[in-house]
């Protein structure tokens, strides 16, 4: 696979990025509302992230899908499967624009890259790293049955690991 | 969506950027001779820069190559077709890996991607941008035939804009 697959969640819709994503990705990433994620970050390292996030498919098989209302076509944010090579371990991540917040479309995104990642990719676990000022991210891990590892590894020490396991490891 | 394509020349094969080329990329991102082309980048960014160049491909319909000696499969350098959001017009960029240096082969890959730009692109022109200071791309580009072009609009300001010929007009 060397470009997101398209998923169709309930009210969403998971595809590859485009450039006209750009922009409201760079604005995101301009913000402070970006603090916990890395920004904020001037356009061109945004416009790396944000080509990264694409080029992963090529390089790893997996990586990031934008993610819009299905019946609007409204861009909200992205969700993620990463492994840059400073995480000890793959990654589940989100970002949900900050008008979009609260609609749970983070959690609905989140859960259906997990069930790509457990089910079509056959991972057993994947981890999320959060910063533990991030209480929004951290109440979305939490919903989504992650739990908190604190012996996992992590690459900055701000962080919360949340491990996420595949239902069929739990059985 | 646009997957990398390969390229062959004489004596290289540019082919799609793998996983296991980017200890040689970030090697030379966090180098000295980095410098030349922007500030060198620790592993974090590199990653975001090798897997940009990648991710290219799926969203501008051209990206980074990795330019690979045809006899014994060993990665060269990286030869790249760039449009990012911050530059003013379409790039042609080149690195050579430290023990590639002084061979021809950023010449030869250059003059691939230049053709494949034109050729299969479409392109009628296309620049390089170049540090003042970095006398060998700076020779590499006059030898590819491009000019100084002191009216162009630059990326950045500490880069002069080497324009290159246009395509050969086709009978």
């Amino acid at each position: 696979m060397t470009a997101a697959p398209i998923i169709a969640a309930s009210r969403l819709t998971l595809r590859p990025h485009v450039v006209s994503d750009f922009p409201a990705f760079a604005a995101f990433f301009a913000t402070d509302a970006a603090r916990f994620i890395g920004g904020p970050l001037p356009e061109r390292r945004a416009w790396s992230g944000f080509a990264a996030d694409a080029g992963s498919w090529a390089l790893l098989g997996f990586g990031a899908w934008a993610v819009e209302v299905a019946a609007t076509g409204e861009f909200v944010g992205q969700v993620g499967l990463t492994r840059p090579p400073h995480f000890p371990e793959r990654e589940l991540g989100w970002i949900v624009f900050p008008r979009f917040q609260r609609s749970g479309y983070g959690t609905e995104a989140a859960r259906a890259a997990r069930d790509y990642a457990f089910g079509t990719l056959g991972w057993t676990t994947v981890v999320s790293y959060i910063d533990r000022e991030n209480t929004a991210s951290l109440a979305l891990a939490r919903s989504l049955g992650a739990v908190e590892d604190d012996a996992a590894a992590r690459w900055d020490v701000k962080d919360a690991v949340y491990r996420h396991t595949s239902p069929q490891v739990r059985e | 969506m646009t997957v990398a394509p390969s390229i062959e020349t004489d004596r290289l094969n540019l082919r799609p950027q793998r996983r296991a080329d980017f200890e040689a990329y970030g090697e030379f991102y966090a180098s000295e001779r980095a410098r030349l082309m922007g500030d060198p980048l620790d592993r974090t960014w590199s990653w975001y820069a090798f897997a940009a160049d990648a991710g290219n491909w799926s969203l501008l319909g051209f990206g980074g190559l990795t330019i690979e000696d045809r006899a014994s499969g060993t990665a060269l350098g990286q030869v790249a077709l760039n449009l990012p959001p911050h530059s003013p017009e379409r790039e042609l960029g080149w690195l050579v890996f430290a023990p590639a240096e002084g061979k021809g082969v950023a010449f030869e890959a250059a003059r691939a991607m230049r053709d494949y730009a034109y050729a299969t692109l479409g392109w009628t022109t296309c620049v390089s941008f170049i540090s003042p200071d970095n006398v060998r791309s700076l020779a590499l580009a006059q030898r590819l035939g491009a000019v100084y072009d002191p009216h162009a609009e630059s990326i950045h300001e500490e880069r002069v804009v080497f324009r290159h010929p246009a395509p050969k007009v086709r009978a």
